[in-house]
C-alpha cells in the first residue's frame, strides 16, 4: 500500500532562550493510504509538533519528511503552501473557521486558494457537506453553528478536494462524547475513502478507532499498537478489525 | 473507495491561486470588513475627516483659486489702449483684425467724496466672451439704453440710490436699472453702463484669448500695454493640497497603528489561512484588502460629508471671501486625487503590518503569540542617517531652495518617525525601575513595539510641527524686537495710497482727493501724537498707461531694480524683482530736511541720492529709459526697505521727463507703536481707500504659535486617545490576571494612565528635539535667533501634554468595557 506519510528519523528542537528544547528525537512513522494512525501522550510529549512538521506547517530540525512521496526539506515556502491547499487537511481541536464566510465557503476555500474558480469550489464544498449531513447549513456562519456542527464543516474542508492526507490536533477536545463519536466516525469514513490520517488525542476511548496507536513521550515514539477491537464496533455495529 | 486514488501522482504546479484565490482572500477582507468595522471606525473615521476637509479646503481654495479670474474673466490677456476717441476704435478693430474674437470694456472713474479711491464705471457686455463671468445680476435688468446705470450694493449705499431712482453724476443723470455684482470679486465697487455708452472713456481695455506667438506675430497699436494672465496652478490649491498631503501622513501613521492592532487580533484567523494553504502572498492580501476597503469607504464617506458641509458652508463664507461660490464649482480633478491618495494611504498603512502578519510562521500564528520584536537599533540607524541628511539639506537649502528645503523636512520627519522605536525600547528599558503599573504599561509598550511606535510616530509628528511653528515664531517676534533693520523702525507708519505702497500701482488722485486723504492722515498721525507726517511722492512716467481690469486703478512709479534675464519662447526678458529694487522717492526739499539733507549740498548734476554708493547693474522700470546710467550721491538715508532710501532729484526728472505724484505720508509717532494703536489706524485707513505699513510687532505671529501649540496638543491627545485604548484592549487578559490576582481599581487606573502619559511624554520630547534640530540647521548663521524661547509653549508641550495625558487616561481607565473583558470566539 502506498506510504502517505513518512517520517524519518525526524527531530525538532526550539530555542528556548539559551536553552535548547528537543520537541522530537529522531521519529520514525509512515502512514499509508486509507489508514488511521491515533498519536497519544502527555501533554508537552511532542504530538503536536509532530502533527505541524507532518502538515509542512512547521520544518524539521533534522530528518526526512516525505508526503506523498515529496520530501518536505526541498520545497519552498510557496510551495509547501501549495501542499497543504491541495494535499493536507488540517482539523484543530478549536473548529478553526474563518469568521465571516459560510459554512460552504470555508469548506470551498482551499479549492479557491487553489484557483479552482468560486462556481466550482462551492458546489464540491456542498458536496463535501453534504457528505457530512451539514448541507442544510451550508449558509450559515461559524457562529450561528454549534460545536459539533463546527468540527463537521472543519472535516469537511480537510477533505475536499485531492486530498491525501488528513491531520487532527485533539479533534474531539471541545466536543461532548455524542460529537465526539460522530467526528470520529466522519475521520474514519474519510479515510475508508483513501486518505491517510494522524490523528492527536488524549481520548484512549477515541484512539482505539485508529488503525495504529503511537505514544510519544519526550519527543520519542515509545510504543506502537494494533488497538484491540473499542467501543465504536458496538456503536456503529461494524465488525471488530 | 478505491485506495488506488491515491497512487496518483501528486502535482504541486506552481503559482498563487491566481483570481479565483484573490477574489477569495478579498470577499474574506471585505466580510470582516463588515463584521468588525465598528472596531475599525477609528481609522475609518480619520480617513473620512482627511478627505472631507480636503474636499473643503479644495472647495473654497478652488472658488478662490484664481483671484485673476475677476479681472481677466476666461481672457488670458488684457489689453489697455494708450489712445482714446477715434484713434481707440481703430486700435479696437486692428486687434479685433488680427486676433477674431476680442471684448472691449470702456472704463471711467468716478471719484468719491472724502476717499482716495474712487468707483469704476465701465461699459461692459454683460454677454460678452470673455467677460460674463464676471458679472452678475442681482435685481433689476442690465442697462441698455444710453441713460441707464446698474450698480453694485456698496455704490446703491455709497449714494444712496435704489433701482427705479436716478442718479446724478458730475450733471450727468442715468437711471438705476439693476443691481449688479462681479462674482468673482464682491469687494469690487462699480456701475455699468451698456457697451459703447461711456463717451470719452477714460481708459479702454481689451480681453484677449491669445497664444503668445499669435500675440507676437502681429503688430500691436503704439502705446498698449498687456497683463499675462498666469495660467500656472494657483498656490491656494496647491496649498491645501501640501497641507492634506501631510495630514494624510498623519493619518496614515495612525491608521498603520491601527492596522497592527487588527492584524494582531486577527492573528489567529490568518493562521488557520496559512494552515488550510494560503500563500504569504495571500496572508499580506487580506490585510493589504482591508486596508483598501477602509481607504475606498473612508475616501467616498469623507467626500461625500466635505461636499455637504461645502454645500452647506459655502454660502455663509461668501461675504468673507468676497466671491460667490459656485456649489458645483468644485476642483475636481485634485479631489480624485486626493480620493486616491487617501485610499493609497489606507494600503500603505496596512501594508507594513500585513508584511509583517504574512511572515509570521504559521503555528505561532495559530497560538496568537506576539512576535518578539525586531531590534529598534536597525530602524534607528537608517533614522540618524535620513535625520542626518534631512539637517544637511536644510542647511544647504541656504534658505531659499526650494527642493532642499522640502527634501530636508522629509528627511528629518522620516529620521524621527524610525527613531520613534528606539524611544520605545529606551522605556521599556528603564521599566525595571518603576512601579508596578508603569512598570507593566512601559513592558506593553515595548512589547507590542509595532503599534506604540506608529501612535509614537504621529504623537511625535503633531507635537514636532506645533514646536516648529512656536518656535519660528518666537524667532519671527525676537526679530521683529530688533530695532535696526526690516522694512521701517518700531515708531513710524507709512499711509500709503496704493495697497502695494510703491511696489503696485499708485492710484492718481483728484485735487478733492488728495485733501481728503491728507485729512484722513492728519487724524491717523493725530490719534498716535504723532510728531511728524512727512508727504512722501513717487515719480511716475506720464506716459504709461494704467493697466486694465478692475485691480489696476492706478500706474506703476519709478523703481531702480537688478533685472534677472528669463527666456520664454526663445525671447530673453528682463525680470524685476520687489525684493531686489530701490522705489524712487522725489528729492522734495521737505524730505530732504527731515534726513538732514541740506538740499545745496546736493550737486546740480545729481541723478539719484542714496544711501548706495552707485547702481551699476540696474535699471529705471518700468520705463523706456533702460539704458540709463544716473550718476549717484551717496548720503545718510534710511536702510530700511520701505523708507525713502534711494531719492530721484528734479534734475533726473526732467531729463526722464518724469512727473512727481503723491505716493503716501510717513508719520513719526513718539514711542513705538502697540498692536492696538495699529489696528485702529489700519480701521481708520481702511475706511478713507487708504493702506497702512508698519513694522511687524509679531503679536499675529506669536497668536498663531499659541494656536499651532493648542493644536498640536490636541492632536496628540487625540491620537493617544485612540490608541491607548487600543494598546490596552489588546492587553485585556492581563488585566484580568492583573484583577485575579487582587490588584485594585487604582493599578488599572495608573496603567492606562502611565501607558498615556509615557506615550506622550516621548512624542513631546522626540518631536520638540526634531523642532530645535530643524531650526538650528536653518539658523545655522544666526544662532542667536534661537536664544528667546517660546517658554509657555515649550512648557505646554514638555510638560502639559503628558500630565493631561496622564490625567485624562486615569480618569477613562475607572471602569472597563464589557468587550474588553470578553475574548471573542471564532
Amino acid at each position: 500500500m502506498t506510504a502517505v506519510l513518512e517520517l524519518h528519523g525526524v527531530s525538532k528542537t526550539y530555542l528556548d532562550g539559551t536553552d535548547e528544547v528537543h520537541a522530537l528525537r529522531d521519529v520514525e512513522l509512515t502512514v499509508e493510504a486509507g489508514k488511521m494512525v491515533a498519536v497519544m501522550g502527555p501533554s508537552g510529549s511532542g504530538k503536536s509538533t509532530l502533527l505541524t512538521i507532518a502538515g509542512a506547517l512547521e520544518t524539521a530540525t533534522s530528518g526526512e519528511v516525505l508526503v506523498a512521496g515529496q520530501p518536505l526539506a526541498a520545497m519552498s515556502r510557496d510551495e509547501r503552501s501549495r501542499l497543504r491547499r491541495r494535499a493536507i487537511g488540517y482539523v484543530f481541536q478549536d473548529f478553526n473557521l474563518l469568521p465571516g464566510l459560510t459554512a460552504a465557503e470555508n469548506v470551498a476555500l482551499p479549492l479557491e486558494l487553489d484557483g479552482v474558480g468560486a462556481g466550482k469550489a462551492r458546489a464540491a464544498g456542498l458536496r463535501a457537506l453534504e457528505d457530512l449531513g451539514l448541507a442544510d447549513r451550508a449558509a450559515r456562519f461559524p457562529d450561528q453553528l454549534s460545536g459539533g456542527e463546527r468540527q463537521r464543516v472543519a472535516i469537511a474542508r480537510a477533505v475536499v478536494g485531492d486530498r491525501r492526507l488528513l491531520l487532527a490536533d485533539e479533534p474531539t477536545g471541545a466536543l461532548d462524547s455524542a460529537n465526539g463519536e460522530t467526528v470520529m466516525r466522519m475521520l474514519l469514513a474519510a479515510c475508508k475513502r483513501g486518505l491517510a490520517a494522524v490523528v492527536v488525542t488524549h481520548d484512549a476511548q477515541l484512539a482505539s478507532w485508529a488503525d495504529r496507536v503511537v505514544f510519544i513521550r519526550d519527543g520519542r515514539i515509545v510504543d506502537r499498537t494494533a488497538p484491540r477491537p473499542g467501543p465504536e464496533s458496538l456503536l456503529t455495529g461494524e465488525p471488530a478489525r | 473507495m478505491s485506495v488506488a486514488v491515491q497512487d496518483r501522482p501528486l502535482v504541486l504546479g506552481g503559482g498563487h491561486g491566481g483570481l479565483p484565490a484573490r477574489r477569495a482572500v478579498i470577499r474574506w477582507a471585505w466580510r470582516l470588513f463588515r463584521r468588525e468595522w465598528r472596531q475599525q471606525s477609528l481609522v475609518l473615521t480619520m480617513v473620512a475627516l482627511a478627505v472631507a476637509a480636503t474636499t473643503v479646503g479644495l472647495g473654497f481654495a478652488g472658488s478662490a483659486a484664481d483671484p485673476q479670474a475677476a479681472t481677466f474673466g476666461t481672457a488670458n490677456r488684457i489689453a489697455t489702449l494708450g489712445s482714446t476717441g477715434a484713434q481707440a476704435d481703430a486700435d479696437v478693430a486692428a486687434l479685433r483684425a488680427a486676433f477674431g474674437t476680442v471684448e472691449v470694456i470702456d472704463h471711467q472713474t468716478i471719484p468719491v467724496p472724502g476717499s482716495a479711491s474712487g468707483i469704476d464705471l465701465r461699459a461692459q457686455d454683460p454677454h460678452g466672451p470673455f467677460g460674463r463671468s464676471m458679472l452678475r445680476l442681482g435685481s433689476g435688468r442690465y442697462p441698455q439704453g444710453p441713460d441707464e446705470v446698474a450698480i453694485t450694493e456698496q455704490v446703491a449705499t455709497l449714494f444712496r440710490l435704489t433701482v427705479g431712482g436716478t442718479w446724478d453724476q458730475g450733471g450727468r443723470r442715468r437711471t438705476v436699472v439693476g443691481l449688479v455684482e462681479n462674482p468673482l470679486n464682491l469687494r469690487d465697487r462699480f456701475a455699468l453702463v451698456a457697451p459703447g455708452r461711456l463717451a470719452p472713456a477714460g481708459r479702454t481695455s481689451v480681453l484677449l484669448r491669445v497664444t503668445d506667438a499669435q500675440f507676437r506675430s502681429v503688430r500691436r497699436p503704439d502705446g498698449m500695454v498687456t497683463q499675462q494672465r498666469n495660467e500656472q496652478q494657483d498656490p491656494a490649491t496647491l496649498g491645501v493640497l501640501m497641507l492634506a498631503t501631510v495630514g494624510l501622513l498623519f493619518v496614515g501613521l495612525l491608521a498603520a497603528a491601527g492596522f497592527t492592532v487588527m492584524a494582531q487580533r486577527r492573528m489567529r484567523s490568518l493562521g488557520m489561512l496559512g494552515a488550510i494553504g494560503a500563500s504569504h502572498r495571500h496572508v499580506r492580501l487580506v490585510v493589504v484588502a482591508n486596508g483598501a476597503v477602509i481607504g475606498v469607504a473612508g475616501a467616498l464617506t469623507g467626500a461625500a460629508a466635505g461636499y455637504a458641509a461645502w454645500v452647506s458652508l459655502g454660502p455663509l463664507m461668501e461675504p468673507l471671501l468676497a466671491h460667490r461660490v459656485d456649489r458645483f464649482h468644485l476642483p475636481w480633478l485634485p479631489l480624485l486625487g486626493m480620493a486616491l491618495l487617501a485610499i493609497v494611504t489606507a494600503v500603505g498603512a496596512a501594508w507594513w503590518p500585513a508584511r509583517a502578519a504574512a511572515r509570521v510562521p504559521v503555528v505561532a500564528a495559530l497560538s496568537a503569540r506576539p512576535v518578539p520584536p525586531r531590534p529598534a537599533h536597525r530602524f534607528a540607524l537608517l533614522g540618524v542617517v535620513l535625520l542626518a541628511a534631512g539637517l544637511g539639506a536644510i542647511v544647504a537649502s541656504r534658505g531659499d531652495r526650494a527642493p532642499y528645503i522640502v527634501g530636508g523636512v522629509l528627511g528629518i520627519a522620516a529620521g524621527l518617525l524610525l527613531l520613534a522605536p528606539m524611544g520605545i525600547a529606551g522605556a521599556g528599558r528603564t521599566a525595571r525601575f518603576a512601579p508596578l503599573a508603569p512598570r507593566l504599561a512601559l513592558r506593553d509598550l515595548a512589547r507590542f513595539r509595532a503599534r506604540s511606535s506608529a501612535a509614537l510616530a504621529a504623537i511625535t509628528l503633531a507635537v514636532g510641527i506645533a514646536a516648529t511653528i512656536a518656535l519660528s515664531a518666537a524667532v519671527a517676534v525676537a526679530k521683529a524686537a530688533v530695532p535696526a533693520g526690516g522694512n521701517m523702525p518700531a515708531d513710524q507708519l507709512i499711509v500709503w495710497l496704493g495697497p502695494g505702497g510703491l511696489d503696485g500701482p499708485v492710484p492718481s488722485l483728484t485735487p478733492e482727493q488728495q485733501t481728503a486723504a491728507r485729512q484722513q492722515v492728519d487724524a491717523i498721525a493725530a490719534a498716535l501724537h504723532s510728531t511728524s507726517v512727512l508727504p512722501l511722492q513717487a515719480a511716475m512716467d506720464p506716459d504709461t498707461p494704467e493697466p486694465g481690469g478692475a485691480e489696476g486703478r492706478g500706474r506703476p512709479v519709478q523703481q531702480m531694480g537688478r533685472p534677472s534675464l528669463e527666456t520664454v519662447d526663445g525671447r530673453t526678458r528682463r525680470h524685476y524683482s520687489s525684493d531686489d529694487a530701490d522705489p524712487l522717492f522725489v528729492a522734495t526739499p521737505e524730505l530732504l530736511r527731515h534726513y538732514g539733507i541740506d538740499p545745496t549740498g546736493i550737486a546740480a548734476d545729481t541723478d539719484i541720492v542714496s544711501w548706495r554708493a552707485g547702481y551699476d547693474g540696474y535699471d529705471i522700470f518700468p520705463s523706456r529709459n533702460s539704458g540709463w546710467k544716473p550718476k549717484v550721491q551717496q548720503a545718510d538715508l534710511p536702510t530700511y526697505t520701505s523708507l525713502p532710501g534711494a531719492l530721484i532729484t528734479a534734475h533726473a526728472m526732467d531729463t526722464l521727463k518724469l512727473t512727481a505724484v503723491p505716493g503716501g505720508w510717513l508719520i513719526h509717532a513718539p514711542d513705538r507703536l502697540t498692536q492696538r494703536q495699529i489696528d485702529r489706524a489700519e480701521q481708520t485707513a481702511s475706511a478713507a481707500g487708504l493702506n497702512i505699513e508698519t513694522r511687524p510687532t509679531g503679536a499675529d505671529t506669536a497668536r498663531v504659535a499659541a494656536y499651532a501649540t493648542a493644536t498640536g496638543i490636541a492632536l496628540a491627545l487625540g491620537v493617544l486617545a485612540m490608541t491607548v485604548g487600543l494598546i490596552r484592549a489588546e492587553t485585556a487578559r492581563d488585566l484580568r490576571t492583573l484583577t485575579a490576582a487582587g490588584a485594585p481599581r487604582r493599578t488599572r487606573r495608573a496603567l492606562t494612565a502611565a501607558t498615556a502619559g509615557c506615550l506622550a511624554l516621548l512624542g513631546a520630547v522626540i518631536g520638540t528635539a526634531g523642532a530645535y534640530l530643524a531650526l538650528l540647521a536653518w539658523h545655522h548663521r544666526a544662532l542667536h535667533w534661537l536664544g528667546h524661547p517660546p517658554a509657555a509653549s515649550l512648557l505646554a508641550i514638555l510638560i502639559g501634554l503628558p500630565a493631561v495625558a496622564y490625567a485624562g487616561g486615569w480618569l477613562l481607565a475607572g471602569k472597563e468595557a464589557p468587550a474588553v473583558a470578553r475574548q471573542p470566539l471564532d
